[in-house]
């Protein structure tokens, strides 16, 4: 008999790394006097508390799109940016607050591949040492580190060959001392896995790693990695933002959008019945080599927001073509609607001498307020109201309050509802939607 | 002479939105030089048909005086293609004009080329390495390998019935949601200052004889409106 505790006791054995609420913020740097007179210091919220479980032998697909924070997870991981909170597990044991030498004997079992193979290379150095580098770096914690120097060059020179040939740089002998120039990018990002592969490590986290190759060159990696996997069981955290080679490579996918996860389960499943109205517009924008199947399109509005203020309730709200009155409006909502209302050609250019100027609202939480003329107050709160008819029918709906008092109109909104992950089919989604 | 060919008849938009506009002035100082470059306007005049063409991308005319550095990539890129509608080409050229955004920016940019065709109707010569684009957006396309033209045709043809081995390969390398079996093309493209002889595609073609390596192929009519550089079109027909 297993209880569901034993049962998620053994999960969490199975699991090769597990990320536990992690947060990752890099603080903004700004003058000393505004600092001052800042109540909380501004950061970038580039991870803002995650947590998911890789399995031994998996490959969990982190896909978004640039600046959603994926790569700084990959990174974190690794341990090559500090977490601000939260906890990584690898193989059971806590690597959150990890140092020196204990770090150095982890990394010998997490590798990391980046986008750029022109970068990752040394310059200076040839393909052969480049690759054989981590062997001396790790030379203490190797088999036949005891004999001589010689005899542990030739052991390292005979590993690289014998890696080169696995990840299919040939002829081995004569690229062994070019210099990474001499190489294609295709051979260089083979050159750059067999680096990450030389230490057998258990873990790799490929931070897209084939987005820079050609299309054709790219289908032959991918090939590559899932041949490793499949010989050596190598787990991957597979970072992308190309939602088709996350499909054809993964087995499960998270979904990012500005430092959570909105949603993560098996690819197929995903992919087939996408639930999070960020996921499904993901999906939706892949451009479909047929010109047959030309269609029309939703697109969300606009573009991704600032992560030094994060929306308030779920980050994809303003976006949001499925959005609920209980999803996290807030003040900044109704100014932007209202620049937005204000800009729109179509409009009599007398609404602003009552609605604005626009620069003259604030947003604070969940009100904004705008300081009027004494006169103006009850015209302004009225024209308002009128305008909010105008409005996504979801903020107008969230919005508790207008009220004009003390020459100032404040618009309020009711407090959003809490957002948690729920189970679906197999899957967590973060959306109200679904709660 | 080349000026009144450039901006007024041809307009290019490139790449890279970061870095193509001038860091050191404001968006509206870019338009004011471009107008007043090629026609005699007065500035007060050059700075409203500025603002009009902010507007029509969708860019409140309150941020006429910002600089390039305040706005997001996908607000960058349309202010560079209302920086190329501004004097009305019959031409547009789209150098890879989505490659460095995200994918939903990406599907909003190529919504506004695609009204440009409508609304203005102007010509686009989009240039991109992304098949999926392509399908979307464009009526004909130009295949180009190794600095060669090698298959010309609708949209259509090209998709489903290409007649160049290079097209046939390139459309069967294209990873996308239905991908089952991944393809590629042998080899990688051929080093330019001593490209090979004949079809420039021989060394990787399969279906190569020795016609290909001594004799370069025309570029042939196979069907109307579809042409190719291949000494066995035909076969493909």
């Amino acid at each position: 008999m297993s209880t569901p505790a034993v049962a998620v006791q053994r999960e969490l054995r199975d699991e090769l790394l597990r990320l536990d609420e992690l947060k990752v913020h890099f603080p903004v740097k700004m003058p000393f006097i505004q600092r001052l007179l800042q109540r909380e210091e501004a950061a970038v919220h580039a991870v803002d508390g995650i947590s998911f479980g890789i399995r031994a032998g998996e490959i969990l697909g982190l896909v978004g799109e640039s600046g959603c924070g994926k790569s700084t997870v990959g990174r974190a991981c690794v341990r090559l940016v500090k977490p601000t909170s939260g906890r990584i597990f690898f193989g059971g044991q806590n690597i959150t607050k990890l140092g020196g030498e204990n770090l150095r004997v982890l990394r010998k079992r997490i590798q990391i591949i980046f986008q750029d193979p022109h970068a990752s290379l040394n310059p200076a150095m040839t393909i052969g040492r480049g690759i054989g580098h981590p062997l001396w770096i790790h030379r203490s914690s190797l088999g036949p580190q005891k004999s001589g120097p010689e005899k542990f060059g030739e052991w390292v020179r005979q590993r690289v060959l014998n890696t080169m040939r696995e990840v299919g740089l040939t002829p081995e002998a004569q690229l062994y001392d070019k210099l990474p120039g001499d190489l294609s990018g295709g051979q260089k990002q083979r050159a750059v896995i067999a680096r990450a592969l030389i230490l057998k490590p258990d873990l790799l986290v490929v931070d897209e790693g084939v987005s820079m190759l050609d299309m054709s060159i790219r289908a032959r990696v991918l090939e590559l990695m899932l041949d490793l996997k499949r010989r050596h069981g190598l787990t991957y955290l597979f970072i992308t933002h190309d939602l088709a080679t996350a499909k054809f490579i993964c087995d499960r996918i998270a979904i990012m959008y500005m430092g959570r996860i909105v949603e993560i389960g098996p690819a197929r499943e995903i992919y087939a019945d996408p639930k999070h109205p960020y996921t499904k517009a993901l999906l939706q924008v892949i451009p479909i080599p047929d010109p047959d199947k030309r269609k029309e399109k939703v697109l969300p509005r606009g573009e991704v927001p600032d992560a030094v203020h994060p929306p308030a309730g779920c980050r994809f709200h303003p976006r949001c073509p499925a959005v609920l009155a209980t999803c996290g409006w807030e003040g900044r909502d109704f100014v932007d609607f209202l620049d937005e209302h204000l800009s729109d050609q179509k409009r009599a250019g007398d609404d602003e001498s009552v609605l604005g100027p626009i620069e003259g609202w604030r947003a604070d939480g969940l009100v904004a307020s705008l300081k009027a003329k004494p006169l103006n107050v009850e015209k302004t709160v009225e024209r308002v109201k009128a305008v909010l008819a105008e409005a996504p029918i979801a903020m107008t709906q969230a919005i508790e309050s207008v009220s004009g008092r003390n020459r100032t109109v404040t618009v309020r909104f009711r407090s959003p509802d809490q957002l948690l992950q729920t189970n679906v089919q197999d899957r967590l989604v973060e959306c109200l939607l679904y709660q | 002479m080349y000026r009144r060919v450039r901006g007024e008849e041809i307009a290019l938009i490139f790449q890279d939105p970061m870095t193509r506009l001038n860091p050191l002035m404001t968006v509206q100082d870019h338009f004011v030089e471009e107008i007043q470059v090629h026609e005699s306007v007065s500035s007060t005049e050059a700075r409203n048909r500025a603002r009009e063409a902010l507007v029509s991308m969708g860019i409140h005319e309150t941020r006429i005086r910002n600089y390039p550095h305040e706005f997001s990539g996908g607000m960058r890129q349309r202010i560079m293609i209302a920086l190329a509608l501004v004097l009305k080409p019959s031409l547009l050229i789209a150098d890879e004009p989505t490659t460095s955004l995200d994918v939903i920016v990406e599907a909003q940019i190529l919504e506004i080329l695609q009204d440009l065709k409508q609304v203005y109707s102007m010509s686009l010569l989009l240039i991109t390495h992304n098949l999926g684009i392509v399908a979307e957006v464009c009526d004909r396309v130009a295949v180009l390998y190794a600095g060669k033209l090698v298959e010309l045709g609708s949209v259509r043809d090209i998709f489903h019935k290409p007649l160049h081995p290079y097209t046939q390969g390139l459309l069967s390398s294209i990873i996308h949601l239905e991908t089952k079996q991944l393809h590629s093309i042998e080899g990688s493209p051929p080093d330019l200052i001593a490209p090979p002889s004949g079809c420039r595609f021989h060394p990787r073609c399969s279906f190569a004889e020795s016609i290909c390596r001594d004799k370069i192929p025309p570029l042939v009519e196979f069907e109307p409106g579809h042409f190719a550089a291949c000494h066995f079109g035909d076969k493909f027909l």
